[in-house]
């Protein structure tokens, strides 16, 4: 099974921009209405474990905040690589150094670009980590965080996030010519536009390669779902 | 009856009075611009013409002439006991704003106030920010505390009340000390006028242009301007539609961004 973590991906975006590679067989919105806050690391882990984490993970530590593997439907593999995934195996290093240039943008010490650059590296170093990682386990899940670290400062600029997308759904198009897989492409959240920045919207984002007949699923709906993929052995 | 600028100052000599007596070891940041120059002058008032503490400069070596003209000359006619602080280490290294913009302000800022806090033990330190001069900053409290990385918890502020400027008991480094939160950008530039104080000879328009705010000389742009005297700075001020940080439209969403980041946990 492959499972294609893609941070901020929205809905209403997939549509505007016809990119078919990430829709998939059957694509839709997820209900993260329960949370009190769309926040990153904690939608993350409850898709992780199919339960609600917000309780348990505050905003000052969300960062360092670390799952085990038996909390996660990980464990329901015999292997399984999990590229920089937020609870889990997140690459700190290089998501500190992202919101070092965020807050130094805030405090005009860094321009919009010098941060771009950052993060457009960290994806590509995600991409070689993912794709050589895919065939050699039973699932394989990849996090890229590119349209929300673009988008929370340039998310009113379109030809940016037009860029963002057509990037994200040639990195669909490429695994799925790469593999037989069950591809599951899910978000944590969406994304909305305030002036030139962007805010964590509702608007979250699945899709899958075979058809589900999912109509809003929660975002921990998905956890019993990728544990039958396990013990069916169809991943 | 007193007037605006008398009551302005009031209260700003009772915040300095008041962190000089809360703290063992306080000091007073200046950058020779016009905002600094009125809080030491401030702090001279209020301690009836004699600092009783140093007054702190932090030379990036990239400041204008003018700046270590006018940092000389004042320090001198005032009598202060003037810290310059400068990281020579990485001046010596090449470190410039070509180098990014962002190191450089933390090498040739940061680090040497960091350094001198250390060094010199300070727990408070008087700096002449306002209000006004920012959405984020107006959330700002009179007593700020920082940790050891500067870091500024504004969720976690108390409210202060009544004149009540509370220390917290524990989890800061230093106090940072505002008493002219509650001035403008006009209320300095009438007080300079008032009070006669020296000012920086960048802030008077040559050809069409000048200073607004006085920084290092590669990252400060001047603003069109014909103001050359304190009376036309202060009559621009009252009709002008561009803002003090010129240039910077989208303040407003830039601070709800920032305090939305924040609450999400990014900064």
């Amino acid at each position: 099974m492959i499972i294609l973590a893609l941070d901020a991906l929205d809905l209403n975006m997939v549509k505007k921009y016809d990119c078919r590679n990430l829709m998939q067989l059957e694509c839709g919105q997820t209900d993260i209405s329960e949370f009190e806050l769309a926040r990153t690391v904690v939608l993350w882990a409850s898709f992780l474990t199919g339960k609600n984490m917000e309780a348990k993970i505050p905003v000052k530590t969300q960062w360092e905040f670390k799952l085990g593997m038996k909390e996660t439907f990980f464990q329901f593999f015999k292997s399984y690589e999990a590229v920089d995934v937020p609870a889990f195996s997140l690459k700190e290093k290089n998501h500190a150094e992202e919101r070092r240039l965020l807050k130094a943008y805030f405090d005009e010490q860094a321009t919009v670009e010098e941060y771009d650059a950052v993060v457009w590296k960290n994806h590509e170093e995600n991409k070689d980590d993912f794709f050589s990682s895919l065939g050699q386990f039973d699932i394989v899940m990849g996090y890229f965080d590119l349209a929300d670290a673009i988008g929370h400062l340039s998310f009113g600029i379109p030809e940016k996030m037009e860029k963002v997308y057509a990037e994200l759904d040639k990195l669909a198009g490429q695994v799925a010519s790469a593999s037989d897989d069950f591809i599951l492409v899910i978000s944590d959240h969406g994304m909305k536009a305030v002036g030139r920045y962007g805010d964590h919207s509702r608007n979250g984002f699945y899709s899958a390669n075979r058809k589900l007949g999912l109509h809003l699923p929660r975002i921990m709906d998905f956890y019993g779902m990728i544990r039958e993929v396990a013990r069916s052995g169809t991943s | 009856m007193e007037d605006h600028l008398a009551i302005l100052e009031r209260k700003s000599i009772s915040l300095i009075r008041e962190a000089k007596a809360q703290f063992q070891n306080i000091g007073c940041l200046w950058s020779t611009g016009k905002d600094s120059t009125a809080v030491v002058w401030l702090c001279k008032k209020a301690f009836f013409g004699k600092i009783p503490f140093p007054v702190i400069h932090i030379d990036t070596g990239y400041k204008f002439p003018e700046i270590y003209e006018f940092r000389d000359r004042i320090a001198k006619e005032w009598k202060l006991d003037l810290i310059v602080a400068q990281n020579k280490e990485a001046l010596k290294n090449g470190m410039s704003p070509e180098k990014g913009k962002l190191e450089c302000c933390t090498q040739l800022k940061t680090e040497p106030l960091k350094n001198l806090i250390k060094e010199r033990g300070f727990d408070a330190l008087i700096l002449a920010i306002r209000r006004d001069e920012h959405g984020i900053r107006a959330k700002e409290r009179y007593f700020s505390p920082r940790d050891e990385e500067f870091r500024w918890k504004y969720t976690e502020q108390p409210a202060e009340m009544w004149d009540l400027y509370v220390k917290p008991s524990e989890d800061f480094s230093h106090m940072r000390v505002h008493p002219i939160l509650h001035w403008t950008e006009l209320d300095v530039w009438e007080y300079v006028k008032r009070e006669k104080l020296p000012v920086n000879p960048l802030y008077f328009a040559k050809d069409g242009k000048r200073y607004r705010s006085l920084g290092c000389m590669p990252c400060t742009v001047p603003i069109p301007s014909t103001a050359s005297t304190i009376d036309e700075i202060v009559e621009e001020l009252k009709t002008t539609k561009i803002p003090e940080r010129a240039g910077r439209a989208q303040d407003k969403e830039r601070a709800y961004m920032m305090q939305k980041l924040r609450s999400l946990g990014y900064m």
